[in-house]
């Protein structure tokens, strides 16, 4: 950290967070699997 | 610096707050010991029914109330960089709030109310138990009118600035409770407290039921707002790094208080006071309440990602190994949000009408808001407190391992707590049933979760104790003295803000849109219950 450039604390700041996006898309993405998995595994084959 | 009377105020309310906690702790290891029907000597219905309203009570509505009036002070004097407004009446409203608390606690105590924390009629507790709670909401109305005061006040004496994000937030939860507890506030004023009283015979359970749904969504979002509070000011900061976005953040908070309200009926899917329409326009409403929670999620992910790349982390998710998890406050973020997405998860299925129907009225739904509530809200009361606690009393903290470990040891409970809860529900085991009779295929299969969830219980309540001890340790240590930073640290944004546009820095025009949005989808379905033909009684029971 110490060793930073301004340069790339600045890059660091005004880019993109690539790592949130992909977290956020599994997460969304799971839920949304694990939503079907319920509704068609569990609920619907109770009647 | 925090001033002396903030200091003071601020830890009354919050020891009340984690006092009620400890307790309640106590009874829920108890409830989960008895309801297993492992041990026939604990067996014993008034008993546990008197336990999980009093530990429901605490946990619901004393800890949260409490705590979010001591930190709603901490915010205000700080982050304004103001007095408390009105010193006498912030402390009037403690002491009713508290009397309030002894008055409710009396006859949950004795049995005379055990009514669970939702007391819906037809059951009814003694009038005592209603009037102390009343107290209890009229001594928080206080600290409402004393935040929206110093929110108003700050505005008129800095004309155009931007609202310090903390105090946004803290005066939208404000605004948000008064109306939230104008609903409970009709069913107890004019229903429960004549009927204890033995003014009236009869009320309708259907409009009761309708105005506490009215409460019971939003009061969630009381709850939490804090917790969101300390995602968006306290980690980045904490983390080492920045605020992804102050607008965001203002966004998430209107949007929480002005859709936690229009949507309560999600509650109601089974009932049969209420058309199928109005549900399904609730039920809409539940869903787009998630968004400022996907908004939230992001934005603090965002700001972890910022800092811990700023830390040296790199790649797609090298950053997460590089933030500091020793850190109280971060840690805890972590691990409120991994819990949020499942009881978020938990909360989608609720909120499905169709599937609601398989999960309702099971074991389930404790398991869903132990999570959400026992899980993503009080860790954050636990990353707030060890924050404010060596602010507060001008003392290191005493153990930051053992906070630390207090944090994980939580987690881990909360999960073992709660995960056999939804399975159990998903078995068919109801919710709110006082013992368990292992003498069918259909009980049999539950025995391995109820064990699980005892041993879920009590590595929570060794978590609690540590937490108070800590505590304890820190404000009673002789020797001492101001060794951490004075002053709060909020995080600043990326880019800073210092004007806005007047709907991400008022709560005026929210206000009306709550107002038109409750008119809309509480109005007939209220009204209803005084033109419709009933039998036997009458809406308020006059």
């Amino acid at each position: 950290m110490d060793q930073m450039s301004e340069e790339d604390r600045q890059h660091i700041l005004e880019s993109s967070p690539v790592g949130t996006f992909a977290l956020m898309s599994a997460v969304i993405g799971g839920m949304v699997v694990a939503w079907l998995f319920l509704y068609y595994g569990v609920f619907l084959p109770r009647g | 610096m925090i001033d002396a009377t903030t200091r003071k105020l601020a830890l009354s309310h919050l020891w009340v707050a984690f006092a009620a906690f400890i307790v309640a702790c106590f009874m829920g290891e108890y409830q989960v010991l008895e309801r297993s029907g492992f041990f026939p000597v604990l067996d014993s219905a008034p008993v546990y029914f008197a336990s999980v309203s009093t530990h429901g009570v605490l946990m619901a509505f004393v800890l949260t109330t409490f705590f979010i009036m001591g930190f709603g002070y901490t915010i205000a004097t700080t982050s304004l960089k103001q007095p408390v407004w009105n010193k006498p009446l912030a402390w009037g409203g403690f002491w009713l709030a508290l009397v309030g608390v002894v008055l409710a606690a009396i006859p949950l105590l004795t049995g005379k109310a055990s009514v669970l924390y939702t007391f819906y009629p037809p059951i009814v507790a003694h009038a005592a138990f209603y009037i102390g709670a009343t107290l209890l909401v009229v001594g928080s109305w206080v600290w409402c009118a004393i935040m929206l005061v110093m929110f108003s006040q700050w505005k008129t004496a800095n004309p155009g600035q931007a609202v310090p994000l903390p105090m946004f937030a803290t005066a939208a939860n404000a605004m948000l409770w008064l109306w939230t507890s104008a609903g409970v506030a009709l069913e107890v004023l004019f229903q429960l407290i004549p009927l204890s009283l033995g003014w009236i015979d009869t009320v309708d359970p259907g409009l009761a039921r309708t105005l506490f749904a009215w409460t019971l969504h939003p009061i969630v979002y009381f709850w939490l707002i804090p917790a969101y509070t300390a995602f968006y000011v306290f980690v980045p900061k904490q983390a080492g790094g920045y605020l992804f976005s102050d607008e965001m953040a203002r966004i998430a908070f209107i949007v929480l208080a002005v859709f936690a309200l229009p949507i309560g009926f999600h509650h109601l899917y089974m009932d049969p006071e209420q058309a199928s329409g109005w549900k399904l326009l609730h039920g809409i409403g539940t869903f787009v309440v998630a968004l400022p929670t996907l908004v939230t999620g992001f934005t603090v992910i965002a700001s972890l990602e910022i800092a811990g790349r700023l830390r040296g982390g790199k790649g797609l998710f090298g950053w997460i190994l590089t933030l500091p998890w020793t850190n109280t406050m971060v840690l805890s973020v972590i691990l409120a949000l991994l819990m949020l997405i499942f009881g978020g998860f938990g909360g989608i299925v609720n909120a499905s009408y169709a599937m609601n129907a398989m999960i309702h009225n099971t074991a389930w739904v404790p398991g869903h808001f132990h999570l959400i509530f026992g899980g993503t809200t009080i860790i954050m009361y636990f990353a707030i407190a060890y924050y404010l606690w060596p602010l507060l009393t001008g003392k290191a903290l005493f153990s930051n391992i053992m906070a630390v470990t207090q944090l994980w040891l939580w987690f881990i409970g909360m999960a073992i707590l709660t995960t056999p809860w939804h399975v159990l529900g998903l078995l068919g085991q109801p919710r709110r049933i006082s013992s368990v009779v292992y003498n069918n295929l259909l009980t049999l299969a539950w025995k391995p979760y109820e064990f699980m969830m005892i041993f879920g219980g009590l590595i929570l309540l060794g978590s609690a104790c540590l937490f108070i001890y800590n505590l304890v340790k820190t404000q009673l240590n002789p020797t001492s003295e101001t060794v951490v930073a004075e002053e709060i640290e909020f995080a600043e944004p990326i880019h800073a803000v210092t004007t806005l546009p007047e709907y991400l820095n008022g709560l005026r025009l929210w206000n009306k849109v709550i107002a038109v949005l409750m008119a809309v989808s509480f109005g007939y379905p209220i009204l209803q219950f005084f033109f419709m033909k009933t039998f036997g009684s009458s809406a308020w029971g006059y």
